[in-house]
């Protein structure tokens, strides 16, 4: 099925991922997926530690998937991304890594690029 | 030359130099680049460095209940025990030491065998525990992906042939040779994929000043 890419300006996203390469390249990979980070995110204990409200499955899912796709998502993925971004994470930065992983940032960057196509959330209109 | 013959002889000649030879090379230049994503403290704006080391942060004791110690006591308990044993167990094994030895007339101290074959079972089990956990608990499984499974499969590799070199079990020659052949991936393998994470929990958990920073370093992200 040819991907919805109409009105994603690739180029944008591919500008914020090469400002930060080095270190979302190194964030990625240091990641063990260990899922320790899981009890330091409070939604993750008040929604009976689902664990789609992981921090890591959080950045695994949007910054990780937006990387490792160098930039070349299409709208319907963006889309998806809103939630997890901003329903499921409302960066209190109280994330914490066993490794050292600044989850906050990587978090922050995938909003910034789901910003730069118009992906964002409206609480009037999408709550 | 029988295929095998020539295989153990590349594996413990020339190709334990270029892993080395890559492993070394290929972590300083990775804890260059660490270290350049970091910042010197700035005081200024980030008032909260300061507060950060010695004596303002949590009693220890505090800081180990809310940290992961706290949260998942087992696993990050089995987590330094494989770690621990992953580490030193391949330096001070009688065998690497008098290969060592051949080679340069230098040598580390060796633990006795059976200590070995002891910590080599604890480095099996622990990888055990992990891969029970990536298929068992959820919120591991659904964050897992293939390479997840194949790198755990690499830190384990050397340790289980390893351990049927030392029992003789199956052909010796062919386990030892992929023994060596693993082990020389896994060196190389390091600086460049997951295990970098060996690198950057030192870098970034030490130099980095947070609530939970080991160490009293100052620098920022």
């Amino acid at each position: 099925m040819k991907k919805n890419t109409k009105g994603v300006d690739h180029r944008k996203i591919k500008n914020i991922l090469d400002k930060n390469k080095a270190k979302i390249e190194l964030s990625m990979k240091a990641c063990a997926h260990c899922s320790m980070c899981a009890e330091s995110c409070f939604l993750f204990q008040a929604r009976n530690k689902d664990p789609r409200y992981m921090p890591s499955y959080k950045f695994l899912k949007t910054l990780g998937v937006i990387y490792k796709k160098k930039g070349k998502v299409d709208r319907v993925t963006l889309e998806e991304m809103k939630p997890i971004l901003w329903k499921r994470c409302v960066l209190c930065t109280r994330c914490y890594c066993p490794m050292g992983i600044d989850i906050p940032y990587l978090i922050r960057t995938a909003r910034s690029i789901c910003r730069s196509q118009d992906v964002y959330y409206r609480y009037d209109e999408d709550a | 030359m029988d295929p095998l013959n020539l295989i153990y002889d590349l594996a413990r000649g020339p190709l334990v130099w270029v892993a080395f030879a890559v492993f070394i090379v290929g972590s300083a230049a990775q804890l260059v680049r660490m270290w350049r994503l970091t910042s010197p403290p700035d005081e200024t704006y980030v008032p909260r460095v300061k507060k950060a080391d010695g004596k303002n942060k949590l009693p220890l004791s505090y800081r180990i209940r809310l940290s992961v110690a706290g949260s998942s006591p087992v696993t990050v308990a089995v987590t330094t025990l494989f770690h621990l044993c992953l580490v030193i167990t391949p330096l001070f094994v009688l065998g690497h030491n008098i290969l060592l030895d051949n080679a340069w007339r230098v040598s580390l101290c060796s633990f006795p065998e059976r200590f070995s074959d002891v910590l080599t079972t604890v480095v099996i089990i622990c990888a055990g525990y992990f891969l029970a956990r990536r298929v068992f608990s959820e919120r591991v499984r659904i964050i897992s992906s293939f390479w997840d499974y194949l790198f755990l499969g690499l830190a384990a590799g050397p340790f289980i042939t390893g351990y049927l070199a030392y029992h003789q079990i199956c052909d010796y020659k062919l386990v030892i040779t992929v023994h060596m052949l693993l082990g020389e991936a896994m060196l190389v393998a390091i600086p460049f994929t997951k295990f970098v994470h060996m690198l950057f929990f030192f870098v970034f958990r030490f130099a980095v000043a947070s609530e939970y920073s080991l160490g009293n370093g100052k620098r920022r992200w």
